[in-house]
């Protein structure tokens, strides 16, 4: 039995629109385990991002509890979810946020430095982190805008990890991304998920779901169906059929 | 870099500007005070205390108290030397005229008594003066030659030391060797130009990349095509979404949704009471929607108006479930304990795998064990009823309505008394 | 481009604040400086004012003829009218202290049918009996219907207050004669007793009244002349118009200094707006000039949004300064002494509209440039130019710094135009926080400084007594045990021989004077034919230390070597100073005045009464020179106490207003990159004090800076403000705690209200990011 690192309980998400009330998530059980790859699918608008928001403490629930350790975040105030973001949770967006006006080391910093103050023993994390995403050192103090989208991916993998967190979540990562550097992102998830890295993923894209040994269909805010899939291997033909069996299940 | 440019064309200036202001700082002093003028003020303290110390003039006091600005020789009417501050001095009247120094009458008593010669010191002056010209010239000239080294240095680690590098760059790109970057430095001055030089190297390295994975490309193109447009259309819906939301002043339309929800309830419930009369109970809509679990407490709280139960924390869900009808059933049961127990209420809610179990138990003894099944039936009235006046109906609907949510009435009989069992959906898809 | 406006409410709010609040002081100064003192002139013109006054003891007949035969000689001389008149020195208690000077006392029927130099009753009691006190006296304890105490020389008499008048000439101690009504039987029963000589008010119109000091010191030297034993005072339309407005002058250069500097902030801020706007919307301007419109087009908006708010502030500010103004009027009437009625003043009005209109556009036009470098294309491609060199100043694997310190900075280092609208503004402030602290120090808690400048010498004790018993009197000054230090301190009038009258002060050792400052460059004289003279005078007469000048006495001339220049602004910058036997070489003294200086807790009342009674018929008068001072200078005091809370109030607003912008548009700017850092996990706190200390590098180094300098520059600066009333040089020291600490103050308080201002960050959250992408 896996170790369960963050559980929900009847999570709801709801939003307001035009004083009509819009649940985007519906009372969703869902336990996170730790080593997983989780990969949640669905189409646009089903509530993916939501969900992995809530996850994640970006945002807090309109309903439903999630806890964390034996903490209940769902009741936190926001400043108690930013420091529950900085020390147990890592961020790899789809428009990759990187801050513009510094040089990658110093976004990687200005994250790391939140939890560790220990200035050279970060540094160090933060290039051999560097060196494990392919990006050499002449390029770790250049600014976001000076390199590739790949590149500035990859960057934003490492400032996810910087501080070690239990989960890392990463949100359509590759949606900005053209498909090869779009697949080196996905070999260094791939990659640190092997080392024992739980990440969870958003994606409306099969190639990136592959990457997952558990997949959750989430639609019109419900989680539809899940999949267990084993640990990737690139080219394994029973576990892509398994998936698209899964999928086409689930009305892909 | 307009800014680099100013601060060099500064650096030049600065010198020049030193040194002009050090001319005009000699011009200045030249013209006033301290120099070349005599400073008749002294020399009118030195006539005045030389006339008040008139024959004791050797007294140390008057020496020592007296530092004076120019030294002076005093004579007697005769010619004859008296007191000097100084050797070296003009001694007589007409040394003292081929000196031009200045000479002045002592009077006592309205009498000339002597004279005071004040020494002319401009020769000195004007020797010490030309020597401090010398040195701050000296000086600023040294800054100046610093300054132009220090430039010329510049010149050569920023300009030229650049461009032979970028020379040999050329040389390799030119042999087709695309793989070595430029070393860029960012603090020079043609810091944009290697870069442009180096994106050109890169830019032909790529374009040669592309060129061999041209074929492989085509494939992602179309993958890539179909996620970019799967995002906007996305961001569309959210968008729009988000602006219905914030487009109005919610508390108005609320206010006025509510009071149109209330008539439409008032009148929904007269067409049912119409409806159930003429038994044509199916025809009783239930129209589910997703409801905050929160609203149980205050559906509870409306059927429990006299306040016979404690409502127990709700677990926080979303309920998938008609708050009309959910109410007609609460209101049901509680009036059903009202009626027939008359006890206190136990109510308790938990979170069953698929829906919410609120659970309502009286202390009123329940009704006999056979007559459980047949409760929820049309028109039937328990054994026990007495003279209570009712119709049979009120489980039955309830029990009507719950199932139309997709949930369930659950009675049976519990440890005090009759114990309903009210199975909320949780919202699913 | 209208968006701009509509989208930065708040900033073009603050905008509209500081251009209003500098209206409202651009028109007050124009109000204050225009027609404030013109309100002289118009009612010198009413009361048909004389332009030089001269009172003179005498029986009537001789002196008469013989001013008569002066004037009439005079081209000059348009109109004059004598009549009688009693005039002495004396006192009364006022505004805590006691106005000392010189009374001429007229019966109150001949006053008002005067034809020139009327006086105007301006409230009247129904008393029969009583005297007529300048308006400017009136206060809480001297009110009609109430007693006064006169002392006229040394005897005492009490008078029902029967009303105040205005008088232009005299209305006041500032005007060096000061005219006192009394009713017609009180007239009589004074001249009965004679305490006061007989004398004869002279008034004089002049055909130019530019011309009026050289005339008076023409005159007065012609009637010394006549009658070398008779006291005489005079004043000129010059000296009078200038010693009545001295407050005016100082509120109006303090309130166009803040004018100025307010201006010179909001254009800043408008500068800053617009490099901002051009910034943000590179792309939407590019957009505009692809489409056809032209650079001139783009600016040309711009300049109509910003002249429009400014002149719609402009227009408010004009009225608050119409709301301000009473106030003001109020606190200056105590020191000029006259009616002043307020009304709408068309010319400044437009002159502040004209000045801020043309600043603004001035300023729009300035920092709109840019616009017209905009290429089309490049803007939309790419917003701003692709390949710029930033440098990484504070990379965080290197720097010392904390994260929120390393961050701040690095905001700091991002935006110039923050940098210099906050070091603008601060370099002004801490010119405003020194000048406060300079006024507090040398005014307020110790007003001595301001009182040896503005003075010039202060003793305890003023003992006028005759020259014949001058032996007899120091020699029991020498053994009374009160009596701590003694000296001359005497000023007669002297004329210098290519210029003016002179007001000279005669002392036998300036060692011994407790104001050594008074000589502000080169010594005091110290022979017989030495004179320090007036730095201001010297100034007029381009006269250098060593040069040789003519002093006349009547008849007698003599040349003295000038070792000095002074500041004493007791008779607007016409002093010089003496030694005894420098004087004595043109004339003989009469009487004499000691000054005295007492031993701590003696008893001043008690020691006057004992001179007189020691030395009784030979001693003219006994001062008591503090409190004299204490009550004109506690009109000053008031004055700058007013000025020092509404500049330092004025201040807090205006960082409050900066900062306000500067947050707004940081906030604005930044919110994407805040969105990020929050979902990192950045708690608001720790974002509200980066951008709070994002701030600070400028305005920490800004307020240094600008305290230190304007604490170097601050006493010349303030000599130019009071140049006109003679002061050449200002040797006030700077209290370094007060202003140290003010400067801390100054950037603690900015530091609070910007980490208030910031407090907006809250409503940034993480999920800001994810609009405009699915759920």
């Amino acid at each position: 039995m896996k170790k369960i690192l963050l559980k929900t309980e009847s999570l709801s998400k709801s939003f307001s629109s035009g004083g009509v009330l819009q649940h985007v998530l519906k009372n969703i059980d869902l336990e996170l385990y730790e080593g997983d790859f989780t990969v949640i699918m669905g189409a646009s608008g089903a509530g993916k991002s939501t969900l992995l928001y809530a996850l994640s403490g970006m945002d807090t629930p309109t309903l439903g509890r999630i806890t964390f350790g034996g903490e209940v975040i769902s009741d936190y105030n926001p400043d108690e979810l930013a420091v529950f973001r900085r020390r147990h949770c890592g961020f790899v967006f789809q428009q990759i946020y990187l801050i513009d006006g510094m040089s990658l080391m110093d976004n990687v910093l200005a994250a790391g430095l939140l939890v560790n103050k220990d200035r050279k023993a970060l540094a160090e994390r933060a290039g051999e982190l560097f060196r494990a995403v392919n990006i050499p050192e002449e390029t770790w103090h250049k600014f976001p805008t000076q390199i590739s989208g790949g590149e500035a991916q990859r960057a934003g993998i490492v400032r996810g990890l910087i501080n070690s967190p239990e989960i890392l979540y990463a949100d359509e990562p590759t949606g900005a991304l053209n498909s090869r550097t779009g697949l080196q992102v996905l070999d260094t998830l791939t990659e640190f998920n092997r080392r024992g890295q739980s990440v969870v993923m958003v994606t409306h894209d099969m190639r990136s779901a592959r990457r997952g040994n558990r997949i959750l269909y989430l639609k019109d805010g419900v989680i539809l169906g899940e999949c267990s899939l084993g640990a990737y291997e690139h080219g394994d033909v029973k576990r892509h059929e398994k998936l698209s069996a899964f999928l086409t299940e689930m009305g892909w | 870099m307009r800014k680099k440019y100013l601060l060099i064309i500064l650096w030049i200036l600065i010198p020049f500007f030193a040194e002009a202001a050090l001319l005009a700082a000699f011009m200045r002093t030249g013209r006033t005070g301290g120099g070349f003028l005599q400073d008749t003020v002294a020399v009118n303290e030195i006539a005045r205390t030389v006339e008040a110390h008139w024959g004791d003039l050797e007294e140390p006091i008057f020496q020592e108290n007296c530092p004076f600005a120019y030294d002076f020789t005093v004579l007697d009417r005769e010619g004859n030397l008296l007191w000097k501050s100084a050797e070296g001095l003009s001694e007589s009247i007409n040394a003292a005229i081929s000196h031009r120094d200045t000479i002045l009458d002592v009077a006592r008593d309205g009498a000339t008594v002597g004279k005071v010669i004040i020494h002319n010191g401009s020769e000195e002056d004007y020797e010490a003066r030309k020597r401090n010209l010398a040195m701050a010239l000296l000086l600023v000239f040294l800054l100046q030659a610093a300054v132009l080294l220090g430039y010329t240095a510049w010149i050569y680690y920023r300009l030229i030391r650049p461009f032979r590098r970028l020379k040999g760059f050329a040389e390799r790109v030119a042999g087709g060797n695309l793989d070595v970057p430029l070393q860029m430095d960012r603090h020079n001055l043609f810091g944009a130009f290697t870069e442009s030089f180096d994106i050109m190297r890169s830019e032909l390295r790529k374009a040669r990349l592309a060129e061999a994975q041209a074929n492989a490309a085509k494939k992602e193109l179309v993958a890539k095509l179909s996620h970019d447009i799967k995002t906007p259309v996305a961001s569309i819906k959210a968008a729009s979404e988000l602006g219905l939301a914030l487009s109005d002043s919610d508390r108005m339309r609320d206010n006025y949704t509510q009071i149109i929800r209330k008539a439409d309830q008032i009148n929904t419930l007269i067409t049912d009471l119409f409806t159930a009369t003429l038994e044509e109970l199916q025809q009783l809509t239930v129209a589910p929607t997703d409801i905050s679990s929160g609203e149980l407490a205050l559906l509870l709280e409306n059927a429990d108006y006299l306040h016979r139960s404690q409502i127990p924390p709700i677990p926080s869900c979303l309920l998938h479930a008609d708050r009309l009808r959910l109410q007609q059933v609460l209101d049901n049961l509680f009036a059903n304990s009202y009626k027939y127990a008359g006890t206190e209420i136990v109510v308790a809610i938990t979170r069953e795998k698929c829906c919410l179990a609120v659970l309502i138990e009286d202390f009123g003894g329940g009704v006999p064990d056979q007559e459980l099944p047949l409760l929820k039936e049309k028109f039937r009235r328990g054994s026990n009823v007495g003279d209570r006046e009712g119709a049979g109906l009120g489980l039955f609907i309830s029990d009507y309505f719950m199932r139309e949510m997709g949930g369930d009435l659950i009675v049976e009989n519990g440890a005090g008394g009759l114990r309903v069992r009210v199975m909320i959906p949780l919202s699913r898809a | 481009m209208g968006s701009n406006l509509r989208r930065s409410r708040g900033q073009t709010f603050s905008v509209a604040v500081l251009i209003l609040l500098a209206a409202a002081m651009l028109n007050m100064w124009l109000m204050l400086a225009m027609d404030y003192r013109q309100n002289f002139d118009r009612c010198h013109d009413r009361l048909h004012g004389e332009h030089v006054t001269l009172a003179m003891d005498s029986e009537p007949g001789e002196v008469r003829s013989f001013l008569t035969d002066v004037l009439e000689e005079e081209p000059e001389v348009t109109e004059y009218y004598m009549d009688d008149a009693l005039c002495m020195v004396g006192n009364f208690a006022y505004n805590g202290g006691e106005v000392n000077t010189e009374f001429v006392i007229l019966e109150k029927d001949a006053a008002l049918e005067r034809p020139i130099g009327r006086v105007e009753i301006v409230e009247e009691g129904d008393g029969e009996t009583g005297v007529y006190l300048p308006m400017l006296y009136k206060t809480g304890d001297i009110a009609v219907g109430r007693l006064i105490e006169l002392k006229i020389g040394s005897n005492t008499v009490n008078y029902p207050v029967s009303g105040f008048f205005n008088s232009v000439m005299a209305g006041s101690h500032n005007c060096g004669m000061c005219e006192l009504l009394l009713t017609r039987d009180l007239y009589e029963e004074l001249e009965e007793r004679g305490y006061a000589p007989k004398a004869t008010l002279l008034s004089v119109r002049l055909a130019h009244g530019g011309s009026s000091a050289e005339y008076e010191a023409d005159l007065k030297s012609k009637v010394s002349e006549g009658f070398p034993y008779s006291r005489v005072i005079s004043n000129s339309y010059a000296m009078v118009s200038t010693s009545r407005y001295i407050s005016q002058m100082i509120c109006s250069g303090i309130v166009s200094a803040m004018a100025f500097f307010v201006l010179l902030i909001a254009l800043v801020v408008i500068a800053s707006n617009i490099g901002n706007h051009i910034q943000e919307n590179m792309r939407n301007l590019g957009a505009l000039k692809a489409v056809g419109y032209t650079s001139r087009q783009l600016v040309l908006s711009l300049l109509v949004q910003f002249l429009g708010i400014s002149l719609a502030a402009a227009v408010l500010g004009t009225g608050l300064s119409y709301l301000l103004f009473p106030s003001i009027n109020a606190m200056m009437i105590s020191q000029t002494g006259i009616p002043y009625e307020m009304g709408f003043l068309p010319l400044p009005c437009v002159l502040s509209f004209g000045i801020l209109g043309t600043a603004v556009a001035l300023a729009v036009w300035l920092s709109s440039r840019r616009i017209r470098k905009i290429d089309p294309i490049l803007a939309l491609r790419q917003g701003i130019e692709t390949h710029n060199f930033r440098q990484n100043h504070v990379p965080l694997d290197k720097t010392g710094l904390s994260l929120n310190l390393a961050l701040a900075l690095k905001n700091t280092l991002s935006g110039v135009r923050q940098n210099v609208t906050v070091c603008v503004t601060m370099l002004v402030l801490s010119l405003v926080v020194v000048f406060s602290g300079l006024m507090v120090e040398n005014m307020i808690a110790d007003i001595r400084p301001f009182l040896y400048m503005v003075v010039g010498e202060t003793a305890d004790s003023c003992v006028n007594v005759n020259v014949g018993i001058e032996e007899a009197f120091l020699g029991e000054m020498e053994s009374e045990p009160d009596v701590e230090k003694i000296y001359l301190y005497n000023t007669v009038n002297v004329r210098h021989a290519e210029g003016m009258d002179l007001m000279a002060m005669l002392c036998d050792d300036f060692s011994q004077v407790n104001n050594q400052d008074v000589c502000i460059q080169g010594r005091f004289p110290r022979y017989d034919n030495e004179v320090a003279i007036a730095a201001k005078y010297a100034g007029e007469k381009e006269l250098e230390i060593g040069e040789e000048i003519r002093l006349t006495v009547g008849e007698r001339e003599e040349r003295y070597i000038i070792t000095g220049f002074t500041q004493i602004s007791n008779n607007l910058g016409r002093d010089c100073l003496l030694t005894r036997e420098g004087y004595e070489k043109l004339g003989e003294l009469q009487n004499l005045s000691y000054y005295l200086v007492l031993r701590e807790g003696a008893d001043l009342e008690d020691f006057h009464e004992r001179v007189r009674q020691n030395f009784a018929g030979n001693v003219n008068t006994t001062l008591d020179i503090q409190s004299i001072i204490g009550g004109t200078a506690s009109v000053y005091v008031s004055l700058m106490k007013i000025i020092v809370c509404a500049v330092l109030f004025l201040s807090v607003i205006i960082i409050a207003f900066v900062l306000f912008l500067l947050v707004r548009t940081m906030l604005g700017r930044k919110k994407h990159d805040y969105g990020i850092l929050k979902a990192l996990g950045f708690t608001t706190g720790q974002l509200i004090v980066q951008t709070a200390l994002s701030f600070m590098p400028a305005m920490i180094l800004s307020t240094a800076a600008g305290l230190v300098v304007c604490s170097l520059v601050i006493n010349p600066l303030v000599a130019l403000f009071l140049n006109g009333i003679g002061i050449v040089k200002c040797t006030f020291t700077v209290p370094v705690g007060f202003v140290a600490a003010a400067g801390a103050g100054l950037v603690l308080l900015a530091f609070g209200i910007a980490c208030l201002l910031s407090l907006r960050i809250r409503k940034i959250t993480p999920c800001d990011l994810l609009k405009g992408e699915s759920f």
